[in-house]
């Protein structure tokens, strides 16, 4: 049963709600695991690809877009922490300063 | 079975995604990444990557998901400090809108894929040795990048998150 | 001949008025200058005007030359070439010649009646001012120059006429007199441009335009000079444009003698006369003319019959008077007319100082009933106005009775019976308003006790110079019957101006036939008003006494129909549609600006669902080229 339509089916659905995600919370963790989210639904599309043509390279892929969440995760860590400390809220929609039309 | 095996695991992810993107605290939220990043090691077992199930474990869901986890608690978030979202699931909603015609091209094209068995072989392709090879051979300078990535990341952390004295005192000057 | 004194007749009260405005300026913003400085500088240009006419007139009466001075070319384009120079041939200097006399009487009489009024200094500039720009019309060389003259006279006409402008009405008063000059002007510059273009756009000076008359088609010349007479009757009071000239008597009473008895009004009368090769192969436009000359008399008579305000009826005997240079000029005989305009300016002049007079005795009281009630005893304006009143009835042998038998002559030799019956019967009546306004000022018996009252010599001494000539100025052209030698028509002869040659009985009927008119005219009048009960003064009824509401029914028909076509262009079209087009056009842009400015509202989230957007465009766009 694990026909490559349905791998790609998985992965494309974890892709999905990791952008849904995104674009629909306020909370700035929200946001972060869903970017998360979508890194991992690619890596399995890559997985499944190596498998199915027997490559090492989308493996090695893989490799690198995990090590670069790391990265990616302690910087972001960081600046939650920076934000978190200068308005005290976990809002996105907060930081408006850079506005061009009406300042909500 | 393994057939089974496979059924379970996605339905894990796909639901640990869900809970995610559904749930107004960040601690359940979380928990449901734990749940789906756990998942996905299992199917990347399934798929011969042997050595990715581990480094997905150990990496993604002990190191990446355990910082989150402790971050959440550092911050002592209350209740009130959670940002309040009434239209969250019209904005889902709008959200899957906007990404159904990506899913459908992907699935379109992949399906005019021709059709082969992805089960468990008995090779050693996707072991730690050949992974090895591969990458001190033919992919060593992305490695060294990576671990200069790394090592940037590490430094960039601590600066940012580094109390500023000074600036605090050019504040009180200011006004 | 050229000469270099023909400017200075123009430019010395040129200076006069620039020397009198700039010391008023002085006198209001520092010290005060006295009331003499002003006169002195005032009377003493127009003289010196007089001297030069005076000695330009010697010479030309025996070299026989004329004068000609060409100042430096004003435009030169392609075949437009206007030349600013100054004609002084016989027909310019005998208009100056009286222009400039009568002019400096009468400014000599205004020292007296202006005195203490605060705006002196500025009443002499533009005094100065008007007979500056009377001396540019009159010595023009082309009709250019003469029209720059022509508006100079109408603004120093509304400058004065609304010299008391504390007075909402003198204003409107001024007001109305330019807009109605404007309108005659109007005509007059399309008869000009009319003429060059119908002569094959030659050099525009008058001589010129004589030499090349024949290049023009005939129907071009009668539009031509049908519309240059439009402005003689806008300037000259003839109907339709003359409404404003009762109203401009709002302005002081020098002013209406001199502007509009003597000079302004009479430039129409010498455009005609100065365009004389054009009019005279025009009959019909001729035969125009001495219609609406005839008809002004005849209306402006009967309104004067029952006129109560001194100055209007003078006014309206003015227009009376004009009729009857237009009656002559219309039909060819323009010296005729001249002579009438030249015996005009000193009986009408004087008239109008004699009002005066009796004004400023009477504390600037112009009704004549209760001039009558409160009558002072004026014995030298009484007599000078006596003087003045015979002379306009055309009684002989004061200077009226020549001019205007002259012109009733003329029109019966012509044929044009109509014509002389109405000017006879204006004959009369012109007796009979200007014997009642006489008798009601002068004779009829007043409740009040005479007494004296001092006026100064710079009235009286005026008024007796100017009786004098309307004495004595109709010999100037006294007929041949009387063994007179025409010696204005003589000196007018460039104008090849019809002239009388009846035989001499008929001429004996006629002269007789118009004393009586006069005489009759004069009788009744005695009979009316000699023991006059002034306490019961006549009101201004009924048709005649309303003017015949023509004021009314130029306001109905063309001031409040245009005035509502204005509002509703200024209130509708402008306001609402135009202004409203590019206002909402306007604003309909900053609005949009304001939606797509709306983007940039900082929100993460919003930038990044719309970054999904985009892919997602892409990807449909993919979906359809790949053809999955």
């Amino acid at each position: 049963m694990i026909s490559l339509t349905s791998l790609a089916f998985v992965s494309m659905a974890l892709f999905t709600l990791g952008a849904i995600g995104v674009i629909s919370r306020k909370n700035i963790f929200v946001i972060y695991m869903s970017i998360e989210m979508m890194l991992n639904g690619i890596n399995l599309f890559l997985v499944t690809f190596a498998r199915y043509h027997f490559n090492m390279d989308p493996q090695i892929i893989t490799i690198m877009v995990i090590a670069i969440a790391a990265a990616e995760a302690a910087i972001f860590l960081s600046v939650i922490i920076l934000l978190f400390r200068s308005k005290k809220s976990l809002d996105t929609d907060i930081f408006t300063t850079l506005t061009q039309g009406e300042k909500s | 079975m393994v057939d089974l095996l496979f059924l379970g695991l996605s339905f894990l992810a796909i639901g640990g995604a869900l809970a995610m993107i559904v749930y107004k605290d960040p601690m359940y939220s979380a928990l449901g990444v734990l749940i789906s990043m756990l998942s996905v090691a299992g199917i990347f077992a399934l798929l011969n990557a042997s050595f990715l199930f581990m480094v997905q474990i150990i990496v993604y869901a002990g190191a990446i998901m355990t910082l989150i986890l402790f971050i959440l608690m550092f911050l002592n978030i209350k209740e009130e400090d959670l940002p309040n979202e009434p239209n969250k699931f019209k904005l889902i909603a709008l959200g899957a809108v906007i990404m159904i015609p990506l899913n459908f091209l992907v699935l379109k094209a992949v399906s005019k894929l021709p059709a082969k068995d992805l089960l468990l072989t008995n090779t050693d392709f996707g072991d730690i040795g050949p992974i090895g090879t591969v990458l001190y051979t033919d992919w060593l300078v992305a490695f060294e990048l990576i671990s200069i990535l790394l090592l940037i990341a590490l430094i960039g952390s601590i600066v940012l998150a580094k109390k500023r004295n000074k600036k605090v005192k050019n504040k009180g000057a200011v006004s | 001949m050229s000469t270099n004194l023909l400017i200075w007749i123009i430019l010395s009260p040129l200076i006069g008025a620039i020397l009198n405005g700039g010391l008023y300026f002085y006198h209001i913003k520092n010290k005060p200058v006295s009331d003499l400085t002003f006169s002195l500088i005032g009377t003493i240009t127009p003289f010196i005007s007089f001297l030069i006419t005076l000695s330009l007139f010697l010479r030309m009466k025996d070299e026989n030359i004329i004068f000609n001075q060409q100042l430096f070319t004003w435009l030169n384009i392609d075949k437009l070439n206007i030349e600013m120079a100054l004609l002084g041939d016989n027909l310019s200097i005998f208009m100056t010649m009286f222009v400039t006399f009568v002019g400096w009487l009468i400014h000599i009489y205004a020292v007296g009646y202006m005195k203490g009024d605060k705006g002196f200094g500025k009443f002499f500039a533009y005094f100065n001012l008007f007979l500056a720009s009377m001396l540019i019309l009159v010595l023009a060389d082309n009709p250019i120059i003469l029209f720059i003259g022509w508006e100079g006279v109408g603004v120093c006409s509304y400058l004065l006429i609304k010299f008391y402008y504390g007075k909402k009405e003198n204003v409107i008063a001024a007001n109305k007199a330019f807009i109605v000059n404007r309108v005659g002007d109007f005509g007059f510059l399309l008869g000009v441009v009319t003429l060059f273009f119908a002569m094959g756009e030659v050099d525009l000076s008058f001589t010129s335009i004589e030499a090349n008359l024949g290049n023009a088609s005939p129907e071009l010349l009668s539009l031509a000079g049908f519309l240059l007479f439009v402005g003689a009757m806008g300037k000259s009071a003839q109907i339709p444009l003359y409404v404003w000239l009762p109203d401009a008597m709002a302005g002081p009473t020098p002013i209406s003698a001199l502007i509009h008895a003597a000079t302004m009004v009479t430039a129409g009368v010498y455009m005609v006369a100065r365009f004389h090769f054009l009019y005279i192969d025009l009959g019909d436009i001729g035969l125009f003319i001495a219609y609406t000359g005839a008809f002004s008399a005849m209306l402006a008579a009967f309104i004067a019959t029952r006129q109560n305000d001194i100055k209007k009826i003078l006014a309206y005997s003015t227009m009376s008077q004009l009729g009857y240079m237009f009656i002559a000029v219309g039909l060819g005989f323009y010296s005729t007319g001249l002579f009438h305009v030249f015996t005009h300016a000193f009986f009408k002049a004087m008239l109008f100082m004699g009002a005066g007079g009796v004004i400023m005795a009477l504390h600037h009281q112009q009704d004549i009933f209760k001039i009558a009630q409160h009558r002072a005893s004026l014995p030298i304006i009484g007599f000078t106005f006596l003087i003045g009143v015979i002379a306009i009835s055309g009684i002989p042998p004061f200077s009226g009775f020549f001019s205007k038998d002259a012109i009733l002559a003329a029109a019966f030799q012509e044929g044009q019976y109509l014509i002389w019956g109405m000017a006879m019967f204006t004959a009369f009546l012109t007796a009979f308003y200007m014997f009642r306004l006489y008798f009601i000022v002068f004779v009829a018996p007043s409740p009040q006790r005479k007494k004296y009252v001092y006026t100064p010599k710079t009235v009286t001494i005026p008024l007796l110079i100017l009786a004098m000539g309307a004495i004595g100025a109709g010999f100037l052209n006294l007929p041949s019957i009387f063994g007179g030698h025409h010696l204005v028509d003589t000196w007018l002869a460039q104008l090849n101006s019809k002239t009388i040659h009846l035989s001499h009985s008929t001429e004996y009927i006629l002269m007789l036939l118009s004393i009586g008119v006069a005489s009759l005219g004069i009788y009744v009048a005695y009979k009316k008003y000699a023991n006059f009960d002034v306490s019961k003064p006549e009101e201004e009824v009924g048709l005649i006494g309303n003017k015949f509401y023509v004021d009314e029914i130029y306001d109905v028909v063309f001031v409040k129909s245009l005035k509502k076509v204005s509002t509703f262009i200024d209130k509708v079209l402008d306001t609402k549609i135009i202004d409203g087009f590019i206002m909402n056009s306007s604003s309909g842009f900053v609005n949009i600006g304001k939606k797509v400015a709306m983007l940039q509202n900082a929100n993460v989230r919003f930038y990044a669902a719309f970054m999904l957007v985009g892919m997602t465009c892409v990807f449909i766009y993919l979906f359809i080229t790949l053809g999955l």
